[in-house]
């Protein structure tokens, strides 16, 4: 008996090889296709905009950067009328200046985790919530690869579509950096750029999945996902980013790199390198008007020295893998919670 | 051999016992009624048997010594849960290619030949059929799957008269063409007097009685139901004395 039991457990029925992977995959697809449909007329949307867009702002930059010669007025003129036309107004609110390339930016940095979490929360609360899970947990393949199969077909998805629009988007911002009329460290353009997008989208998705399989119930689970990506995302862009590494500190003049580094802090030094607090220094009426340079050689004759703390341009791509990383990291873990929880929900 | 063997099994969800010390035999060949009011035990005990919740107390074996919720078991079982949940939004020929991607075994002739015989046409959506003709498609969905074993929670339960008495038709008819066995629970005992060969009465949470029906009639000399309904009442006394 206990040597029959421990055979059939092993699978001694036909075949004995589980339900193949590419079934379970049909049925991720037939389920889900409405909501993968919708991700992606939504995407489409927003890549035709960023193309069309795109293809204007290249075209416009194509003509100022062939213009010669260099410096003349007609030359700056063409440049005045390509930030105007498609980067807007630098001054006043950027809220107000329309849709170009300084808001759509700002606007896309919501696109992931709105993606993520319409799109995860519902895959394993709709079951609960509908008592699918009984059809569902209770058909041959089991529920633990049946979780797998809806997670990683829909997250590997979500993920390459957004990829995909991140590309389009540095494609389509391109010029403005070509300019250098930014670096690509502001929040709103390095949430963007890179893996970063991408990386997000998926953490939304885990994050939802989760709280999907934890509340049972697909709203709840949305607004409970919603707010967590929201607090982390937030912290992220305002204080976790820039710990990724020890900022680089120089003395002088300004950071060397110009506005493409992400300038941390700055602060003034006394002889012994002490901080001196700006209150203290009180530089003579009208010496920013006498240039750059006075200001500094005002500072040499008071025995101070300017400190700048930054993190280089150089450092884009590893501060996106890093984030990357560890977002990848915290989805892989969030996966693997959900399907635990799966496996060990009882009905 | 013993389709269900059960030593000791016990659910509790926080304080409450569900079930409790259930220590049973079920032998192969059957068409076992589990029966009791509601909140006797009869899902909980069928939600272990199937593998959709893990015992408190004790364990559960299927199929002559298969722990319940193995792959093994999952294969073999064929199970439709109260209210015979399905996807809705699906047409009913897409449900059923669901069904055949879920599972390894699958007979798509015997289930499409199945639904034409009831006239449930596949490209209706399983949402728009009436009571009866969501609960023939799941069980036509769990016969294709060609189980050893049949469970049916609550099967009855949301049918009208007609719809039941088709219903049980069909299970009686699948069961002697394919010699399966099937437990099926239900808080109505009328029904079940024609078409069970065991019998299992649970009530607060442990069993009442258990043996085939054959045995229990001879030796109680009354009728399944006057069996059942006796087990009961002297239970709800001895709670109230």
């Amino acid at each position: 008996m206990t040597a029959l039991s421990v055979r059939s457990a092993r699978g001694a029925s036909p075949g004995g090889r589980p339900v193949r992977w590419s079934r379970l995959a049909w049925v991720t697809w037939r389920q889900h296709r409405l909501a993968l449909a919708g991700t992606a007329a939504v995407l489409g949307a927003i890549s035709v905009y960023l193309f069309i867009m795109g293809q204007q702002i290249h075209d416009a930059w194509g003509k100022v950067a062939a213009c010669r010669p260099l410096g003349s007025a007609a030359c700056q003129q063409l440049l005045d009328a390509f930030n105007r036309d498609y980067y807007g107004s630098t001054s006043g609110s950027v809220m107000s200046s329309g849709i170009n390339a300084q808001t759509v930016p700002f606007m896309l940095l919501a696109v992931p985790i709105l993606l993520g979490v319409f799109i995860g929360a519902p895959v394993l609360a709709r079951e609960m919530e509908s008592g699918t899970f009984r059809f569902a947990w209770t058909q041959g393949c089991g529920r633990v690869r049946w979780a797998v199969t809806k997670l990683v077909v829909l997250g590997s998805a979500l993920t390459a579509l957004a990829y995909a629009v991140s590309l389009l988007f540095g494609w389509y911002f391109q010029p403005f950096f070509a300019e250098g009329k930014t670096g690509k460290f502001p929040m709103q353009l390095f949430g963007n750029l890179g893996v970063s997008f991408a990386a997000w989208t998926l953490l939304a998705f885990a994050v939802a999945a989760f709280a999907g399989a934890l509340i049972r119930r697909a709203v709840p689970a949305m607004a409970a996902a919603l707010t967590a990506c929201t607090v982390l995302d937030v912290a992220t862009m305002m204080s976790i980013r820039q710990h990724y590494a020890a900022p680089v500190t120089s003395a002088g003049g300004k950071p060397p790199g110009g506005s493409a580094a992400w300038l941390l802090d700055q602060w003034l030094a006394g002889p012994g390198g002490q901080r001196v607090s700006v209150d203290s220094v009180q530089p003579p009426a009208g010496l920013q008007a006498s240039g750059p340079g006075a200001f500094q050689s005002w500072l040499q004759s008071q025995h101070l020295t300017q400190w700048w703390s930054y993190q280089p341009a150089s450092r884009f791509w590893p501060f996106q893998l890093i984030e990357g990383a560890w977002l990848l990291a915290v989805s892989a873990v969030l996966v693997g919670a959900t399907v635990w929880l799966v496996r060990r929900r009882a009905a | 051999m013993n389709i269900i063997e059960s030593a000791g099994l016990g659910k509790r969800y926080g304080r409450t016992w569900a079930l409790r010390d259930c220590t049973l035999g079920i032998p192969a060949g059957h068409v076992v009624a589990l029966v009791g009011p509601n909140g006797a035990g009869k899902s909980t005990f069928l939600n272990m048997t199937v593998g959709l919740a893990t015992p408190t107390a004790g364990a559960v074996r299927v199929l002559d010594g298969v722990p319940a919720g193995s792959p093994d078991a999952l294969d073999r079982i064929a199970f439709v849960a109260q209210d015979a949940p399905l996807y809705k939004n699906l047409p009913v020929a897409d449900m059923l290619h669901v069904a055949r991607n879920l599972n390894r075994r699958w007979d798509g002739d015997r289930a499409r030949s199945r639904l034409d015989r009831l006239g449930i046409g596949l490209a209706k959506k399983v949402g728009a059929l009436s009571g009866g003709q969501k609960a023939q498609l799941a069980l036509t969905i769990a016969l294709a799957r060609r189980p050893e074993l049949l469970v049916l929670d609550e099967p009855l339960a949301t049918l009208d008269p007609l719809a039941r008495h088709e219903f049980m038709q069909s299970v009686l008819t699948e069961v002697a063409a394919e010699g399966i066995s099937v437990v099926l629970s239900s808080h109505v005992v009328a029904e079940l007097e024609q078409v069970a060969s065991y019998l299992i009465v649970l009530g607060r949470g442990s069993v009442l009685l258990a043996g085939s029906c054959a045995s229990l009639v001879a030796a109680h000399k009354q009728s399944v139901e006057q069996i059942v309904l006796g087990y009961l009442r002297n239970a709800n006394m001895e709670v109230a004395a």
